[in-house]
């Protein structure tokens, strides 16, 4: 029996071998290592979105740590950074006492991280609970105010002088930076 | 003139056969090309995001960092600021005590009070009122008492008194 293959069908099975090896050479060489980059890079990707995850979450609860404490500590973080000013003082505690003075801040002494300021006080008070009702008011006020030792009362007719040192307190800003770095 | 019976077939450049192999050919380059540029584009989309969560995770972090710096500060300023409020509330207690302690017939004309030490100025109509109703609490108060009379015309007597806090006493 005679076989008989015709030139066209040499040419059609020559093309198809020529396909089959450059199909086989794409798959091998480029297809298989693209594949397996994308498996890598979504692997990766799953990896590090699971660590940002951990951070985002750890973010979350300093940032609310941070919210709560700013709420709840508001005037003593505005009392910090507020500057001290004398007039506003003076006039705000004046119904305290019969007469009210204060002498010029002093240049401030760095105390760790805050700055502090001395002034010298001298009032005039009806009785010793104009005193206690300025210390109470101290507390609320717009600066951190210290009253300090030596206090010295004095009576002068029916009222009381007295004279005292008191401290104000201010946030040093360097500090505040530096620690945040 | 004819020679033939039938119409000369037309004689094209690419024969329907390979036609139909370069379709083939094409449908399966084509899949192959596609799922290349699938693969390609995805890993790209993948590394650009990494860059993403990396860089979003490191902004992130310096943020924790920052603001555990502003909280650590946040609780100095607290700490710093109820240290305070309490010294003047003591203080405040302290000078109500003090007045509160002197009698009636005690007359105080002047008080000096310092940390450790305490210095009043007077006048009694007896030492033993001053004694008995202010010397005593103040002993109990301070380690060290000292007073001083100046007889007064009118018979009472006018008083230094002088008390102290011996710091090494306190703490033990």
């Amino acid at each position: 029996m005679k076989f008989h293959i015709s030139r066209q069908m040499i040419y059609i099975l020559s093309l198809s071998v020529v396909f089959l090896i450059v199909v086989f050479v794409f798959a091998f060489a480029v297809l298989i290592p693209m594949g397996k980059e994308y498996r890598v890079a979504r692997m990766e990707t799953k990896k590090v979105a699971y660590h940002v995850d951990l951070i985002q979450s750890e973010y979350d609860k300093v940032y609310g740590k941070l919210k709560n404490l700013k709420a709840d500590n508001r005037h003593v973080i505005g009392a910090y950074t507020t500057i001290f000013n004398a007039d506003r003082f003076a006039k705000v505690h004046a119904q305290h006492f019969e007469s009210f003075s204060l002498s010029e801040l002093s240049t401030p002494v760095q105390e760790g991280d805050f700055a502090t300021y001395e002034v010298n006080t001298s009032t005039l008070i009806n009785s010793p609970q104009g005193f206690y009702d300025f210390l109470d008011a101290v507390n609320k006020s717009d600066n951190i105010v210290s009253v300090n030792f030596p206090i010295h009362f004095e009576r002068d007719a029916n009222l009381i002088k007295s004279s005292f040192t008191m401290h104000v307190y201010a946030a040093n800003q360097q500090e505040n930076n530096a620690s945040q770095e | 003139m004819r020679n033939s019976f039938i119409k000369p077939r037309v004689k094209t450049l690419i024969s329907p056969e390979f036609k139909l192999l370069f379709f083939f050919f094409s449908i399966t380059l084509g899949m192959l090309l596609t799922s290349y540029t699938f693969l390609k584009v995805k890993a790209v989309m993948y590394e650009s995001n990494i860059a993403e969560l990396q860089a979003k995770g490191e902004t992130l972090k310096t943020d924790i960092i920052s603001m555990n710096g502003e909280i650590t500060f946040i609780e100095i300023e607290k700490q710093h600021a109820e240290g305070i409020y309490t010294s003047n509330t003591v203080l405040k207690e302290s000078i109500h005590n003090l007045f509160d302690l002197v009698p009636q017939r005690i007359t105080l004309s002047k008080a000096d009070l310092k940390e450790d030490e305490l210095v009043l100025y007077g006048i009694t109509p007896s030492k033993e009122v001053y004694e008995f109703l202010l010397l005593a609490p103040l002993r109990s108060i301070f380690h060290r008492s000292y007073t001083s009379y100046y007889a007064m015309d009118n018979g009472w007597y006018s008083f230094v008194s002088k008390n102290y806090l011996d710091r090494e006493l306190a703490v033990q």
